[in-house]
Formats: structure tokens, C-alpha cells, sequence
């Protein structure tokens, strides 16, 4: 009996956990992948260890979903960031996010920021901004029509203020996550506890 | 035995604080959460951008209110600027009056009035300093909605529609929601996510 209640106890908070997670891990359909650019023709990996050509691809919902619910073979940590250059605080944030990709891109760490920008804004505002930025994470942009889909899939709590900021271990768990602007030390410190477990 | 029991119960306490504590309740521990559907939001009081003093109860229509948290400076909110004003117009006429509130500590009352001038905003715009009703609401960006009914009870909170570009709305969440206020109607959607501005708080 005591077993029983302790397994119960055991099951409901790993209830908790997956609860809030089980929208990531919906079966994935063709995660539709498209570059703005002719010159780089063919299929695109998002999930592995892609190259990174300063390309700004769009992503869809599909996309979005392949791209959370993590490639099984890859077994880096997955940090994702939702920004645009329209956001004050998403642009105040980026080089502390930045500095993080080149701080722990050596370790392993997996860093895509997906960009909510219009796809019309692509050349004119996004790419400026990264190339000021100096950024070197692999940039998306999320293109869908009606965003609570894509919003709740990440996350069925966000209302979708920005930025958002979340961190996958190499099981597809949140480990943290951030809405508003990032506080920099406790990202680290987050990250630094997943390159402890040996992730 | 009894020590094994209480060992257990502690173990998967700390496995449940555990697991909440990463999985967390979807806010940051620094905001606070919106009231739930169905709660009757209490009378509160705010200035507008003239400094005049105003209760919810005094600008809320016969059948109800829209309040919706919004900004200067959001492309997103500015992006609403001209479906909020007609809605503000379409629904005034049916009882139910639209407020907005703007929380934004880097938006100055002087700023806010003059920017609803500009964009021909009539409704009532409230400056809410110190983020006081931002946080009893749980607004956390702009534009967000909260539809109130003439009893002042909660019936949805949420996005105005779906699409930023008007041409791309095919789900009109706010106005659905105060139609079937209207017509006594449960509101059947009390919800909807968009991507929006954080709301600038003070620190």
C-alpha cells in the first residue's frame, strides 16, 4: 500500500513534468523548410548538425514543431530563442545571447533564434540586424498565419509576449525558460547545470 | 514502517517541487499570473492622460467592458491601432466600452496622449503607473484583452485576432467573444496567443 501511494506520488509528478511538455511531443508531419534564397536548392536539416551559411530560412508550423521535438540521435542541449527586430527588449537581449552561442557553441550547445519579423523584412531589417550583431546562431524565421498554434505547441502557458526563451535538454525537457528579457547568469547557470549532467 | 511512509511522502514532495520547479506554472517567478476565467475583477481606479481620475464602474457600458493593455512605442499594438478604434466604435453603441490601459514605464502620460491623437484613438486611455493593474490582470504584453461583462466577471483574455496583417485574419477572437456577450452567450473561445510586446514594468 505504502508502495502504491509512493508510486502514485512518483507518477503524478512526473505527470507535472511531462503535462507540461506533451505538446512537444506531437507527431511530427512534414516539417515544411524553405529558403529565401535560390542558391542554396535541396532538403534542409534543421534537427542535425546542419551547416550554418548566414541563409535565413522560413519555417512553418511543421517546421517549428521538427525543430522543438529534437532530432533523437542529437543529444546537444537546444536552446531556442523567439525574437524580432521590432522588439526592443529582444534586440537589447541579443548580444548577451550572442556571447552565450560563442561562449558554449564549443560545448555542444545548439542555439536557433527564431525571428517573428515579416518575411518582407527579411533583407531589409533582420540580416542587418545580425550582421551589426555579429550573430552566428542559426537564425529562422517563423512564418504562419495564425500564431496560437505555434505558440501553444511551445508552450500551452505563453500568451506569446516577447522575447521567450527556452532551453531543451537532450530529452526534449524544458529545462529553463524566459519570457521578457533574459537575465544572462541565470541562463549560464542553467546551461552550465546541463554540461554537468553530461547531456 | 511509519518511517519508511514518511520518507516516501517527503521524497515525492521534493520529486514534485522538483519537476515543478522545472517544468514551472509558465510565468516567470517575477509575474504574476492572470485571474482565471469567471473571476469578478474588483472596481479599480486609474488617471487618464489628462490626469483625470476614473474607476472601471464609471467607464464600463451597460454591457460589459474591453480592456486592453497597450503601447506607443509596439509595432504589434500600433499594428491594432485602427481595429481597436472601430471596435471601440462598433461595440460602444451595443454597451460595451472599450478601455485601454497603457503600463509601460518608458511611456509617459504626455507620450500616450498625443500618440492616441495621432492615431485618432477615442477611447479612453489610462496610464496605469507603477504597473499596479498590469499586474492584477496579469497582462504581461501588448496588445492583450480582457472582456469583462456587465457583472464585471472575466469571460475572456486574450488576443484581438489572429493575423497582425488584417488581410490575414480569418479568427476574430475578441469581437466573436463579445458577440456572444451580446447575446447571452457563454463565451465559447476565452482565449487566444499572439505574439506581442512585453510590457515594460518598473524594476
Amino acid at each position: 500500500m505504502r508502495l502504491r501511494l509512493f508510486i502514485l506520488f512518483i507518477g503524478l509528478a512526473g505527470g507535472c513534468s511531462f503535462a507540461g511538455v506533451a505538446a512537444l511531443a506531437q507527431t511530427p508531419s512534414a516539417g515544411a523548410v524553405t529558403t529565401n534564397s535560390k542558391s542554396h536548392p535541396g532538403p534542409l536539416v534543421l534537427d542535425g548538425v546542419d551547416t550554418i551559411d548566414n541563409q535565413i530560412r522560413e519555417i512553418d508550423l511543421d517546421g517549428l514543431k521538427k525543430l522543438i521535438q529534437r532530432d533523437p540521435k542529437d543529444t546537444r542541449p537546444l536552446l531556442v530563442n523567439f525574437w524580432a527586430t521590432w522588439c526592443d527588449p529582444c534586440r537589447e537581449e541579443f548580444p548577451d545571447l550572442v556571447k552565450i552561442d560563442a561562449d558554449y557553441r564549443g560545448k555542444g550547445l545548439n542555439f536557433v533564434a527564431i525571428s517573428l519579423d515579416d518575411v518582407a523584412d527579411i533583407k531589409a531589417k533582420v540580416e542587418p540586424f545580425l550582421k551589426e550583431m555579429k550573430a552566428t546562431m542559426r537564425v529562422v524565421l517563423l512564418n504562419v498565419n495564425d500564431p496560437e498554434l505555434a505558440i501553444h505547441a511551445v508552450d500551452p502557458t505563453w500568451q506569446g509576449d516577447m522575447p521567450a526563451t527556452f532551453l531543451y535538454d537532450k530529452d526534449g525537457n524544458v529545462v529553463f525558460k524566459h519570457f521578457g528579457r533574459i537575465k544572462p547568469d541565470e541562463l549560464r547557470a542553467a546551461l552550465d547545470k546541463l554540461a554537468g549532467s553530461k547531456q | 514502517m511509519k518511517k519508511q511512509y514518511a520518507v516516501s511522502l517527503f521524497l515525492a514532495s521534493l520529486l514534485i517541487i522538483a519537476f515543478a520547479a522545472i517544468a514551472g506554472s509558465g510565468r516567470n517567478s517575477d509575474l504574476p499570473s492572470p485571474p482565471a476565467i469567471g473571476t469578478t475583477i474588483d472596481d479599480f481606479k486609474l488617471r487618464d492622460t489628462d490626469g483625470t481620475e476614473h474607476s472601471l464602474n464609471s467607464l464600463k457600458g451597460k454591457n460589459g467592458a474591453v480592456l486592453i493593455f497597450i503601447a506607443t512605442r509596439c509595432p504589434v499594438s500600433n499594428g491594432y491601432n485602427e481595429r481597436m478604434e472601430a471596435l471601440a466604435q462598433d461595440y460602444k453603441a451595443k454597451g460595451i466600452n472599450v478601455i485601454g490601459i497603457n503600463s509601460n514605464v518608458t511611456e509617459p502620460a504626455a507620450e500616450v496622449k498625443s500618440h492616441a491623437a495621432d492615431k485618432h484613438l477615442t477611447f479612453t486611455i489610462l496610464k496605469d503607473d507603477g504597473n499596479k493593474i498590469a499586474d492584477r490582470f496579469g497582462a504581461t504584453k501588448t496588445p492583450e484583452a480582457y472582456v469583462l461583462d456587465a457583472n464585471n466577471k472575466l469571460v475572456y483574455h486574450g488576443r484581438i485576432d489572429n493575423s497582425l496583417k488584417i488581410e490575414g485574419v480569418v479568427s476574430n477572437d475578441l469581437r466573436d467573444a463579445l458577440n456572444e456577450v451580446l447575446a447571452g452567450k457563454q463565451v465559447s473561445k476565452t482565449g487566444g496567443a499572439a505574439f506581442g510586446c512585453t510590457i515594460k514594468r518598473v524594476s
